[in-house]
């Protein structure tokens, strides 16, 4: 089984050679093609989705090649607990966002796919790699293509919107390489092992000073892509720039890059120093939900709507992470997927009402629910599913999250320190900002005097709407049998949790390890 | 004298005198010599695989005791060195029908090799001499701009500057010690001795003319806009190569200690940073490369603050990455009649919607150039840096990756004309020798990128 992994990473650069070797001009064969590979890469993932064995700690479907010997450097890829939905999601969106480009993109098509397939084959590689060499040559390798992306497809300000995104989180990533040098090479002097595998760096253990820098090298990173204020303002111009596809991408995964590197490396790695600075980082996060959600409360682009919800919805996922509760952990996890799958769904929407009436202005919509009523439908779910009601993943992710922030923190608050439990209470206002933002925009949109910038305007296709008709799919299922999901990934938060919380014994490390009770348990209950 | 040793261990040297012998033979017998271009590529290709298998069967010879001696290192070196070349002459064919300029390249090629050979600072003058001379009057040749002779006289007289430098310097080494042996400069380099540091000081400042470092750049920019695109390429790859090279031989193995590595630092650093903010503002394609690579001299000094066993590994595998990718760039510019115009970053907008190709190739070095993993570039910038991290100048090592970032816009922008600008005016017709510079180019680009272990391990 272990090729079968090999094969799902490698099969958009065979895809991305494939479509670089077929003549100028046949554009409806590129897009079929593409969309065959994409279909065959999920299946491949589903397959192995369905074998993993969450109940088996440590790395599946493993492969271990050595790349550059001298240096420790291996080609290692493997599934765990903290990856393997990441990987699905990731798998499930390729076919959309290649489906959902099909009538967008007229121009260099060839070249689009390309680097569509580009950019799946680096994000695949950073989720899977679990050697830090072969991790930050995949993270980096990401800019290229998305730089392309935004930059030739996207919209007016697209270079200057490309620019910055490109130059904000390269910076994040050059002060990461210092200090992944730092950390191998403390690793060789101290041990004589040379190696850049993680569960080789995870038995690092750094003073607190040399910790704390590291930690903040890394975090600046992670936090430019998840991203967390005050490091977010790339963000809205990407979006808001970017093709469709391009939005459905970033929003859909890259920016679970930033919180799966913290889950994967920032914390594990830096334990002591993640518990010093963690009130400051759960500040940061819960700022982030709520100034995103302020910030999309006045915007008048529906893109940028989408765009600062991301902002808030990953916040949630920082605070789940940051609890060091097995279930706010896990929280974060479902949180991560459901919102690749909300935002992409919202993304594609705002792209498909974008191709009929070249506007994201709100003011020039309204009453869509009368003229384009499958449209509206599709909308509503994704809108319910994006502010949490029941039944859909949102709520299952942001649920679990709060449950876990305030599991965390009562304990802390009993024994005098207000502050966690602050936190968790300042998110919950998140949730309602949430709902007022979302169903304001369904609202304005959706309902009242029927209005578009020119009428008549067809209702979506056969195509568009079996793209969301799988993603809606997609919502429910997670919303519905999340411990489906949670049983995969329960060991994986649980070690994520022991190696950040279980060190040193202090009020919120006890209180991280106190939840022993099996999640799925404590799910059937609720 | 072992003739055989002679023979053998200068193969590389006799093979590019055979070919500068030929070129004056040919130029004597016809009025309008052709060929010059094959004889010149044959005589570098075989040098090159005659250095590389010299090196794979781990020749070693010291022909002229304490002057000239090969080992496998230095064999590898020359090897790259002359590959280098390969395309610079492919290249040329556009700019250069006349024989003389392959005449005076191979001229300078030849002391290249010498220079990566040199036991004594006699040879090493020597060599670096014969490296530069040609070099002054190839910026020259065939000058398509009002400017070309005021490069070139620049060029000489900062390049006389480095020579007396480099004199002075070695004057001193030897008033000090009495020898001219290049182990000499290593044990000057511990010595505490006011002379002997100002020696290591003076011949350092010579290097740093050389491979235009800051505050001793000045040169650069005016001679590689104001020479010809192969010879800019040749500038830009080739002597940058040699010097650095020389500057690992002269280095070898010897540690660095405070005083000096500061020195080794701080100016590469001030280069790295001036460089990258400089070559922002450009409009002239030529001067843009002319700020990258001095930005490129700073990392490469970088090398020497790492310990000894790993300088000069680093320094190849660098100059490997760099040189590839910087000769792919040249490969894929478009050309037109005029230079100016032609040389104008602008010239570049829109270039994939006429020449797809080349703007990939073009967009693959510029990223590469950057340091953006997986391009090579990537991996030898991550070597020089891990060599000074674990020689315990972690401070510097980050201002160094931090003023690396500062280079990444640029070369951002010539992807940005090339890719996301409206098309310019249309170009003159493909050039298949141009072609096959930029595939000889991205087949080892792809191998360095694909299995940089390999490399690694064997230099």
């Amino acid at each position: 089984m272990a090729e079968l992994l090999n094969i799902v990473l490698f099969l958009p650069l065979a895809g991305m050679l494939a479509i670089a070797l077929l003549p100028a001009g046949r554009d409806a064969l590129v897009r079929q093609l593409s969309l065959v590979v994409m279909v065959v890469q999920f299946v491949l993932t589903v397959v192995l989705y369905a074998n993993f064995d969450g109940s088996v700690a440590g790395l599946q479907f493993e492969s271990r090649v050595p790349w550059i010997p001298g240096w420790g450097v291996y080609y290692q890829i493997g599934l765990d607990g903290m990856n393997v939905l990441l990987v699905l999601l990731t798998a499930f969106l390729g076919p959309l966002v290649v489906a959902g480009a099909f009538s967008a993109i007229t121009k260099d098509v060839k070249l689009f796919y390309a680097m569509v397939f580009f950019i799946q084959f680096a994000m695949m590689g950073t989720f899977v790699a679990q050697d830090l060499f072969l991790f930050y040559v995949f993270w980096e390798t990401m800019l290229i293509p998305m730089f392309l992306i935004i930059g030739i497809w996207g919209g007016e300000r697209r270079i200057y919107a490309t620019l910055k995104f490109f130059l904000y989180t390269a910076f994040g990533s050059i002060l990461m390489l210092a200090a992944l040098i730092y950390l191998v090479w403390t690793l060789q002097s101290t041990t004589g092992v040379v190696s850049f595998a993680f569960a080789d760096l995870y038995q690092v253990r750094l003073p607190l000073p040399a910790q704390t820098l590291l930690l903040g090298a890394f975090a600046l990173s992670f936090a430019i892509k998840v991203p967390m204020f005050p490091l977010h303002t790339w963000l809205p111009d990407a979006h808001v720039e970017a093709p469709t596809a391009g939005s459905v991408i970033l929003a859909g995964v890259l920016l679970k890059m930033g919180t799966y590197g913290f889950l994967k490396l920032g914390f594990p790695l830096f334990p002591d120093a993640t518990r010093e600075f963690t009130p400051l980082l759960m500040g940061l996060s819960v700022i982030s939900i709520v100034v995103g959600a302020c910030l999309a409360l006045v915007q008048t682009d529906i893109k940028k709507i989408i765009a600062y919800s991301s902002i808030s919805h990953l916040g949630y996922v920082m605070l789940g992470l940051l609890s060091l509760d097995l279930i706010g952990i896990q929280g974060a996890i479902i949180q991560m997927v459901s919102h690749g799958l909300t935002a992409a769904g919202l993304f594609l929407m705002v792209g498909m009402i974008y191709e009929r009436c070249h506007t994201r202005d709100i003011a020039h919509y309204g009453g869509l629910a009368k003229i384009l009523p499958v449209y509206s439908v599709f909308f509503m779910i994704l809108t319910l599913a994006a502010i949490g009601l029941p039944t859909t993943s949102g709520f299952t992710g942001e649920f679990l999250v709060l449950l876990g922030a305030f599991n965390a923190a009562w304990p802390i608050y009993q024994a005098g320190d207000a502050f966690p439990l602050t936190m968790a209470v300042g998110a919950v206002t998140g949730v309602v900002l949430g709902a007022m933002y979302m169903l304001w925009l369904a609202q304005r949109l959706l309902f009242g005097g029927t209005k578009a910038p020119h009428l008549p305007i067809t209702d979506l296709n056969r195509r568009e709407s079996s793209i969301l008709a799988i993603l809606v799919v997609a919502v429910f299922w997670l919303g519905l049998f999340p411990q489906e999901a949670m049983r995969k990934t329960e060991l994986a938060a649980r070690q994520y949790q022991q190696m950040v919380a279980g060190t040193a014994a202090g009020s919120k490390a006890a209180v991280g390890v106190a939840a022993p009770e099996s999640i799925a348990a404590r799910g059937g209950t609720r | 004298m072992n003739w055989q040793a002679v023979l053998t261990s200068m193969l590389p040297e006799h093979l590019l005198l055979a070919g500068i012998v030929l070129l004056i033979v040919l130029d004597l017998v016809s009025d309008r010599p052709r060929g010059a271009l094959a004889v010149a590529f044959v005589a570098v290709a075989a040098a090159a695989v005659a250095a590389l298998t010299l090196a794979l069967d781990g020749y070693m010879a010291a022909p002229f005791a304490g002057q000239f001696s090969v080992n496998p290192p230095t064999l590898i070196a020359k090897a790259i060195v002359l590959a280098l070349v390969l395309p610079v002459l492919l290249l040329s064919r556009d700019d250069f029908a006349d024989l003389r300029f392959h005449l005076l390249l191979l001229s300078s090629l030849y002391g290249v090799c010498l220079m990566l050979s040199a036991d004594s600072f006699l040879t090493l003058f020597l060599g670096l001499e014969l490296m530069s001379l040609p070099v002054y009057v190839l910026v020259l040749f065939a000058f398509q701009r009002p400017d070309s002779p005021e490069a070139a006289l620049k060029y000489l007289v900062l390049g006389g500057a480095a020579t007396a430098t480099f004199l002075m310097g070695v004057s001193l080494l030897y008033g000090g010690t009495g020898s001219l042996a290049l182990t000499a400069f290593g044990r000057a380099l511990g010595s505490s001795n006011a002379m002997a540091q100002a020696a290591v000081v003076l011949i350092v400042v010579a290097f740093f003319l050389k491979a235009a470092i800051v505050p001793f750049h000045a040169w650069a920019p005016d001679a590689y806009e104001g020479a010809s695109v192969p010879v800019t390429a040749y500038m830009a790859t080739v002597i940058k190569a040699g010097v650095l090279l020389a500057a690992a031989r002269l280095f070898a193995t010897t540690p660095v200690g405070r005083p000096m590595a500061d020195m080794l630092a701080i100016l590469p650093l001030a280069s790295m940073i001036w460089g990258n903010l400089a070559a922002i503002k450009q409009t002239s394609f030529r001067r843009m490369i002319a700020y990258s690579s001095i930005a490129h001299a700073g990392y490469l000094f970088f090398a020497f603050l790492g310990a000894g066993a790993g300088r000069l590994q680093a320094v190849l595998f660098y100059l490997l990455a760099y040189g590839v990718m910087n000769l792919l760039a040249f490969a894929s510019l478009p050309r037109n009649g005029d230079d100016v115009a032609g040389d104008r970053i602008t010239s570049l907008k829109g270039l994939y919607g006429r020449r797809p190709f080349a703007a990939l190739m073009l967009g693959l070095s510029m990223l590469s150039l950057a340091g953006i993993p997986p391009l090579p570039g990537f991996v030898a910038k991550f070597l020089i840096f891990k060599n000074v991290i674990a020689a315990g100048y972690t401070a510097y090592a980050v201002l160094g990756l931090v003023a690396s970032y500062l280079g990444i816009y640029f070369y951002l922008r010539v992807i940005q004309y090339a890719f996301m600008g409206e098309a310019a005016a249309e170009t003159g017709p493909q050039r298949r020798l141009a072609l096959s510079a930029s595939v000889i180019c991205l087949v080892p680009a792809v191998l360095l990128a694909v299995f940089p272990g390999w490399f690694i391990e064997r230099l």
